[in-house]
Order: C-alpha cells, then structure tokens, then sequence
C-alpha cells in the first residue's frame, strides 16, 4: 500500500514519479504537437520558418543601421541564429510552460497524474523545435563560410542540456505561481521582452565589451542564457570562451532555480486544485 | 482472498471559503506576507479538525472533511451517499490524488482510475482514436496495453464509424460512451465514478452498471457517488453515509439508504416533530409535519423528477375551535433566491380550497399544494410554511424547513444537452411559430 498526505519535502519524489510517469509525458508531447500543426498549412515548416525570419529580420536591420552586432571574426548570420534559436527555446518554454497548468485545469482538478508533467510536456516541444531548427546552422555556416570548430562542437550537446535544465528550473517555478497568481501571465511578456536584449541573442557578447567594463561583465553572464547562448558560440564557432567567474555563477544559479523550482513545486501542487 | 485497498486514517480537508485569494493577486500576497513577518507572527497553523466542533471556523476556512477513518478490501463496491455538500466529491477527490489532506494519510494499493467527470482530458481537436490513447495514458494505462485493448474499447463505446473524427464533432452521449470505455478498460485495481452515470441514455447506463459489477466480481475496488438511490442499492455491496463532512454511518447499502432518507437533515423529503413541546405553534396551531413527494408515489422524498408533480403536505393541528387557518408556503431556491410564494385562497388556486375562509373545528389537518411538474429547475429548493388566520397574515413562520432536489429526468433534453445551470426556473411553455 501507498501512502501520501501532507508533505514538507523537497520534492525528489516528483522526478521518479515523472520518470514512471515518463509515457504520459510522451502523449502530453505528442499532444501539443499534434494540435499545433492541426489546420495549419505551412505545417512543420514553421519550426524553420521563425528562426529563419529572426535572423532575416535583424539581418537587415542591422545591415540598415550599418553597425556589426557580431563577432569580428565570424559572420553576423551563424551569430544570430544561434541566438535566435536559443532564444525560442526559452521564450516558448517559457509561455507555453507558464499556461500549461492554468489552461489544463479542468484536467488538473479531476484526475490525477504528476502534475510537473504539463510544463515539462511544453519543454519537450520547445526542445523539440529547437533541435529540428539547429539544422539550420548547417546550411548557414556553409552558404557564410564560417569554420566549425570540429574539436568542440560535441560540447554542443552538453551547454543546450545545460540550458534545457535552467528552463525546467523557470518554468516550475512560472507554472505553479501562475496557477496561485495570475500576475505572472501578465508580466511575462515584458519579462521576456527585456531578458531578450538582456542576454546576447541579437548581438554577440564581444559588443558589450567595450560598452561594459571587463569588471562588470561577470555580472552580466551571471544570467544562464547568457553564458550558455555564449558557451554555444564558442563551441560551435569559437567565438570567445565566457569568463569562468561568470560560468560559475551562471551554473550556480541554474542549480539554485532548478532545485528550488522542484521543491516550490511540490509545495504548490498540494494546493494546486484548490487554489487554480 | 480480500486484501485491504484502501485506507484512510484520520483524513481531514480544509477549504477557505468565499472567494478570498481565490484568484488571489501576487502584490496581495506578498503585502500580507510582509505584514505578517513584520509582526513576527507565525502563519496561522490549522487547529486540528477533530478538536473544532463545528465545519465552519471563524477565519473564513471550512472543515469539507472531517477525521475520516475508512477500509475498503477487494472486490468492495462502496456507494457514498449524503446530501449536496456532506464533503462525498471531496473524499472521492482525496482518493484520487486530485486534492492533498489537510491532515492525515491516504493509502491505496495498486492503479486508481477515476472518472469524476465524463471526458476528462479529452482534447476537442484530437480525435476519438487519438483521445484513446491520451486519456488512457492519462489514467496510467501503458501505450502497449491501450493498444492491445483498442478495439474492445471502441466496440463498448459503439462509435466505430467516428473513430477519425476530432471529439469537438460528437454528441455529448458519445463522449460520455468513450469515456467510461476507457476507464473501465485500463482494469484499474480502484475505479471511482462521480455522478457520471446520470448520463447517456437508459440502454448505455444498463451497460456501465453491468460493466462495474462485472469489475466488483473480478475483485477490483468500486467506488461510487451518486444521487441515483436505486442504482446504489442494486450494484453496490457496502454503503456509506456522509453528513457535514463525517461518515455517520457505513453497512448494507439497505439500511445506509433507509437512514439517509429517514434523516429530517439529509433532505429525505419530510419534517416531523413528535413531541408537541417543539413542534413550532401558535396560539391557533401548531405544525405537525412538512412531507414533499412526487405525485403519484406515496413515500416521502428529497429527490423529485422533474417531469413529475410535486407535492408538498402540510400537516397541523388546530388547537382554538372555529379558528380560521390559511397555509402558504415560500419557495426559495440554494442562493436564497426567492421563487414563488403561494396561498390557499381561491384565487391563488386553480380549484378552490374547501376548507378556505371557513371555521376549522379542532383536530388534524393536512393543506397539499401540488407544484406543476417541468416548472422547477435541477437544483435544490427550500420550503418555508407560513400559517395564518388570513392570506397575508401569519401567526405561524417556520423558513426553510424542508429542502428537495429535483432531478433532471432529460426530458427537456431531446434537442439541447448543455447546462441549464443558472435559470431558477425551467417551465415548459407553449411555443408556435407561423409565418406572416
């Protein structure tokens, strides 16, 4: 027999249950994706298409401006849509997640299943986009010339995990509270707004050098995107490494949210029926 | 062998009231957050629900359950009975993870499947076949089991041909069918339902009652609440009485619907006083019972079909000789509502009260007022019985002194299946349409 009742723990028990839980997951995933592309006629192309029109767009804004928003020794197009791509991933994370519980209540207060699993579901299509749209980096690096860096380009793999996890971290965090405060829905556009020219998604970090003081620009990779979008530009194309003081404060805050996240979601979801 | 699946120990449940931080704002919280670690007082601790005597408290909390101690073994099929709000959906709420105790623990051996309201968790734009493997999945059933049990759950839920149509394009009826089919389906070791037989229609309920005892035999867990007395006193074997948040009662479902609907407060249709010292009287009267049944059934009952008249029977006895009594009655509705309020005088009455106006000799009398059937709504009423010399005049006031539920047949149902939640009526008028 299984016990369960008021809990005061820091919610570890969600990750196995998610784990046993893992073919619901699957369907919540196959679900989203399912509805997504449901009359719609471009179909999955739009998973290419928005990555691609980002960089386009801001392509031709800057060449308008006439300023190089990019690295100086690698072309502007692989810069951005690296950004970009990055910068979906956490962005449609971050609002679908943020929903996923409020929107699903009707489910949510009738039948019981590990309730991380919604907002985790919206991560796995976020993730799922991501990886289609990072094979766009191929034809791009190609078409601009821009030299892969093959001795790195494995630790690809590694920073997006890195930055997958400081998503799960935010969006257990944005699910539950919105479930408990709809503020959170409300505020997370301009949220998102300002962390989009907050981390370096349209620009690469080597421009904020000479506006920011070397003294301060571990400050600004404290933010996780930051550094992981840079870590990524690094590894694929060798842009320059992030400072390591800057690296060690950004996994430090990943960790922090990622274990507070769960733990906060545990203590939401024992009145998350009551309250959504 | 029967082994325990269920176990409930001390289980207790606190709601806030009212819509205080329902939909509480963020700023709200964080203010009273500060305020509170400004004054260094702790975040009040819930006193123990078994120490407070009464469901309410003052700080705008309510005990929805109470020290709730149950075993259900194997091949257990429980009915929960009680009147609206005894705390039955919140129990079967708790069973199902869906809502976390207050206080105590819940244990449950083996798969719960619940089915607290039909189609949950379907999606309107996935299809029938896609929903099937969603809901099941949902319910804890593995893909590779679903699969396996894909055809039979469609044969049970008879809709074949709309297997590749998207669920926003059924009928509620077909819905409801492949809900149950695939809860009853993924052969769960407890399966609770709430209420969701009062669907669908009479062949499709047959077959879902046929289903869950089918279940019972093969030594899985029931458990069911539902406002439908006979269905509980044919399939269940074992019953439950919830009132204000406590089981007062468990055993045969017989004598656990006996109980129920003898109970003045549980609404079984009838309001007795035995002794005279507390039967509410007046110098002229003194009330003796208030009965409401459905016409043509001589038993008292707090659930009336919508498609059938209703009675309600006052009894008095007149205590000063050749006085002159005139009953009315009010009817509110659960929000306080105020329906009608009617009198025995010949004008108010569609054939003249006999004994109107005239001097009633000491001794017992009973005033019945018939209340038109397909009139009231699906919700339950309130009674309050006014006893006066004249119309307008009252001597005698008892309010709310019986309440009933009329149940909704699916009469009014043929074309639209949609709530009629909100109306405090629902009269079935006389409607034509000609062209000019």
């Amino acid at each position: 027999m299984q016990y369960y009742g008021p809990t005061d723990s820091f919610g570890f028990g969600q990750l196995s249950e998610v784990w046993r839980m893992r073919e619901l997951l699957y369907s919540f995933f196959l679900r989203d994706l399912l509805i997504r592309y449901r009359q719609v006629v471009v179909g999955v192309l739009w998973v290419l298409l928005q990555p691609i029109m980002g960089m386009l767009i801001f392509m031709g804004l800057f060449s308008v401006l006439g300023t190089n928003a990019g690295s100086s020794n690698v072309a502007y197009a692989p810069i951005v849509l690296t950004g970009m791509l990055c910068w979906q991933l956490v962005s449609s994370s971050f609002r679908d997640a943020t929903g996923s519980l409020v929107n699903y209540r009707h489910v949510v207060t009738k039948i019981y299943f590990p309730r991380l699993l919604l907002p985790l579901a919206s991560l796995l299509c976020a993730t799922f986009d991501f990886l289609i749209g990072s094979l766009l980096l191929i034809p791009v690096c190609w078409m601009t010339g821009t030299a892969v860096v093959w001795s790195t380009v494995w630790l690809a793999i590694p920073i997006a995990a890195w930055l997958i996890l400081f998503c799960a971290g935010c969006i257990a965090w944005l699910s539950s509270l919105n479930a408990h405060y709809r503020d959170v829905g409300y505020a997370l556009p301009f949220v998102m707004q300002l962390g989009m020219f907050l981390s370096p998604i349209v620009y690469d970090v080597e421009r904020l050098r000479h506006v920011l003081n070397e003294k301060w620009l571990w400050l600004y990779e404290a933010n996780p995107i930051a550094t992981c979008v840079g870590l990524l530009r690094w590894a694929i194309m060798g842009t320059p490494l992030p400072s390591s003081i800057g690296m060690a404060l950004a996994a430090a805050i990943t960790a922090l949210v990622f274990l507070s996240g769960l733990s906060w979601f545990q203590h939401a979801d024992q009145q998350l029926a009551d309250r959504i | 062998m029967s082994i325990e699946t269920i176990h409930l120990d001390k289980v207790c449940k606190r709601f806030r009231l009212g819509t205080a931080n329902e939909y509480g704002r963020l700023t709200e919280a964080i203010a009273s957050n500060v305020v509170k670690w400004l004054r260094q007082s702790p975040a009040p601790k819930p006193s123990s629900c078994s120490d407070s005597p009464t469901q309410q408290l003052e700080d705008g909390w309510f005990w929805a359950l109470r020290d709730i101690d149950l075993s259900i073994q194997s091949g257990d099929i429980v009915g929960i009975v009680g009147r609206n709000g005894a705390g039955k959906s919140t129990l079967l709420k708790i069973l199902s993870r869906i809502v976390t105790p207050t206080q105590g623990r819940v244990g449950v051996r083996g798969r719960v499947g619940s089915l607290l309201e039909v189609g949950t968790g379907f999606h309107p734009e996935l299809t029938g076949r896609e929903n099937v493997f969603l809901n099941g999945a949902l319910l804890g059933m593995p893909r590779a089991e679903i699969r396996r049990r894909f055809d039979e759950i469609v044969a049970f839920a008879e809709i074949d041909s709309f297997l590749d149509t998207p669920v926003k394009r059924y009928s509620s009826g077909m819905a409801v069918r492949l809900a149950f089919a695939v809860a009853a389906h993924l052969e769960p070791d407890v399966l609770i339902i709430d209420e969701v037989l009062s669907v669908g229609d009479q062949a499709f309920q047959r077959k879902c009652l046929g289903k869950a005892s089918q279940l019972g035999d093969q030594g899985r867990t029931i458990l069911i609440v539902s406002h439908n007395l006979s269905a509980v006193a044919n399939l269940c074997r074992r019953a439950v009485l919830m009132q204000n948040g406590k089981i007062v009662a468990d055993g045969a479902p017989e004598s656990i619907i006996e109980q129920y609907l003898s109970d003045s407060q549980s609404g079984g249709g009838q309001r007795r006083w035995e002794d005279d010292e507390s039967a509410p009287s007046s110098s002229e009267v003194r009330l003796q019972a208030v009965v409401v049944r459905g016409n043509g059934i001589d038993a008292p009952t707090g659930e009336v079909d919508i498609d059938r008249e209703i009675v309600v029977a006052v009894d008095y006895k007149v205590l000063s000789n050749n006085a002159k009594v005139s009953v009315q009655i009010q009817v509110k509705d659960e929000t306080g509502a105020y329906v009608f309020w009617s009198a025995n005088a010949p004008s108010m009455s569609v054939s003249p009260d006999p004994w109107f106006g005239k001097p009633h000799p000491r001794g017992l009398y009973r005033s019945e007022c018939r209340i038109p059937a397909n009139f009231l709504n699906d919700t339950r009423y309130f009674i309050s019985v006014l006893i006066g010399p004249e119309v307008g005049v009252t001597s005698l006031r008892q309010e709310s002194v019986l309440s009933f539920l009329v149940h909704d047949t699916g009469v009014m149902r043929q074309e639209y299946t949609g709530s009629w939640h909100g109306p405090v009526i629902r009269p079935r008028l006389d409607w034509k349409t000609q062209s000019l």
